[in-house]
């Protein structure tokens, strides 16, 4: 071949060449730039292994290619440092060198500059290698938080189980308690003088509210732990209605307040769990009862949405009324609205929390649309049951 | 007058394990934070002088610190070709490098069945997140018969040791 168009396509593809003789001395070499001989005058007559010191230790193998044992030697990707802290990579081969008669006289090292591709490999690998690792860290802080998870999950069964014990038994002797105190007051165990029976209705009535709230801290356990067992059934909300209100009359009575039911002669069956509905009406009547003053008006409407296929229940009173920043959170556990604990100490705020739970599970809503002083109004929205 | 050998080491193992890191530390006395992927090989050089018999040995190693990423493994046979010994290293955070060591062993006992090796697990100052005991390294570099040492390219810990010893053992072999 021309030796010119050797030149070209050495240079072009950065290629530079040293021959070397049977003992590794350099005979001859080309490329105007190159490595190995930067900053040496002479090259020639050097060793080898001085120029390229990556070829120490692998004297065996040129031996093997001397010898006609081996074909080739490469070794890629050399990195080389340069001044300005660069790397250049180099590729190299090693083949033996024939001589007229094909015989074998020394060797023939290519070394081929291929840093453009080189630093593209660079930043491929880097990347790859940080995207694993990152991912790795991942894998460990996921880890991480699924023992953290799985520990706080076993705290907080613990806590409940821990609430459910202590108010079942807070409960049981809080039953006995009540069941003689409402004996004695009934005179079985003779007359009560009326002093005693002041005192007596006091106790009586500290017992019913430790033992509502025990009630209640059993009732937002088995929500939270999700042991709560809803039956949903057709049932007339007309007949829940009347029952929770006759229940409640005494109470609404001794504050000469109006209880005031506006309700439709007949009503479709609503698809709900008749004693939970029943506590759910219970207990935003009894919070209408308890925030509103004495004299005060609580309307229970209820009515059919044919629209929406549901029945809607509002208990409105003319109460003390829940301030806007409060309604966010009146659903939530233990939040008592800052003027409802202004007008009564009763009360751990589970109420309306266990109330909206038991809505949901049954399938349906409420809310409130309420004004300070200008009372309050809360509306539960339950499907109808469909035959 | 004092013997003068030259030896082939290479540095095997996963990548960011801190290989460079170790022959920085060794040859410059340096160490930088910042990761940067090698790719193909970095030869670098030292000459250390080691007491061997009843004499001194000027050593000089020629340490190959080879690429840990898996892309390099259909070459790697290449640059292990003629070395003497090895330094398997692995990284004292992340237990999987710790597991990978007995790869590259095979394939370093492939190329030179005698070489010696010296079991490294770097990155030693990471203590909040080390996950790998020492008790782990120790039982590993056991069942290969090696030695091993707990460094750190980072402080300087061990690492001029672990060099020493790989000396020591080419010295003997």
């Amino acid at each position: 071949m021309d030796p010119e168009i050797i030149t070209s396509v050495l240079q072009d593809r950065k290629i530079a060449y040293f021959i070397t003789d049977r003992d590794l001395t350099v005979v001859a070499r080309q490329g105007t730039s190159d490595p190995f001989c930067e900053g040496q005058t002479l090259c020639l007559g050097a060793s080898l292994l001085a120029l390229v010191p990556e070829l120490i230790g692998s004297e065996e193998t040129l031996t093997a290619i001397l010898a006609g044992e081996l074909p080739r030697f490469e070794l890629d990707w050399v990195n080389r440092l340069v001044d300005g802290g660069q790397i250049r990579y180099l590729a190299m081969v090693t083949l033996p060198r024939r001589d007229e008669d094909g015989e074998i006289c020394g060797l023939l090292h290519l070394i081929q500059d291929v840093t453009a591709f080189g630093a593209i490999d660079q930043q491929l690998s880097q990347q790859r290698n940080e995207l694993h690792l990152l991912q790795a860290q991942l894998t460990r802080q996921n880890q991480v938080l699924a023992a953290a998870n799985a520990e706080l999950q076993r705290l907080d069964d613990l806590k409940s189980q821990f609430i459910m014990t202590t108010a079942h038994e807070l409960r049981t002797p809080l039953t006995t308690i009540r069941g003689y105190l409402e004996m004695l007051l009934d005179g079985d165990f003779g007359p009560v003088p009326e002093a005693q029976r002041t005192s007596l209705s006091l106790v009586g009535n500290s017992a019913a509210r430790l033992q509502s709230i025990a009630e209640a801290l059993i009732d937002a356990t088995r929500i939270d732990t999700g042991h709560v067992e809803i039956l949903l059934q057709p049932e007339d909300l007309l007949e829940i209605v009347a029952k929770v209100a006759a229940e409640f009359k005494p109470q609404i009575q001794q504050k000469q307040q109006v209880l005031a039911i506006e309700a439709p002669t007949q009503l479709p069956p609503a698809l709900c769990d008749r004693r939970r509905m029943a506590q759910i009406l219970g207990n935003l009547l009894g919070n209408a009862t308890r925030y509103t003053l004495e004299g005060g008006r609580i309307t229970v409407q209820v009515r059919a949405l044919a629209d929406q296929d549901a029945v809607e229940l509002v208990v409105e009173d003319t109460g003390i009324g829940i301030a806007p920043e409060d309604q966010l959170r009146l659903f939530e556990r233990f939040f008592r609205a800052r003027n409802a604990k202004k007008m009564t100490s009763k009360g751990i705020g589970l109420g309306l929390y266990i109330t909206r739970e038991l809505v949901a599970l049954q399938g349906g809503e409420i809310w409130v649309e309420s004004a300070p002083g200008e009372g309050s109004a809360f509306y539960v929205r339950i499907p109808v049951a469909v035959s | 007058m004092m013997k003068r050998l030259q030896k082939k080491i290479c540095l095997l193992g996963d990548f960011a394990v801190g290989k460079t890191s170790l022959v920085q530390r060794f040859v410059y006395n340096r160490f930088s934070d910042k990761y940067l992927s090698t790719i193909g090989v970095k030869v670098s050089r030292k000459t250390v002088v080691i007491p061997h018999a009843d004499a001194m040995v000027e050593m000089t190693m020629m340490l190959w610190d080879l690429a840990g990423s898996q892309d390099f493994e259909g070459v790697r046979a290449n640059y292990l070709r003629g070395t003497a010994g090895a330094l398997l290293v692995s990284d004292l955070t992340r237990p999987e490098t710790l597991d990978s060591l007995a790869r590259y062993l095979k394939d370093l006992r492939t190329v030179n069945a005698e070489a010696a090796v010296v079991f490294v697990a770097n990155k030693r100052d990471l203590v909040a997140q080390q996950q790998v005991s020492p008790a782990q390294v120790a039982q590993v570099a056991a069942e290969h018969g090696a030695l091993y040492y707990l460094t750190s390219a980072n402080t300087g810990t061990d690492v001029e040791e672990a060099f020493r010893s790989l000396g020591r053992l080419l010295l003997e072999h």
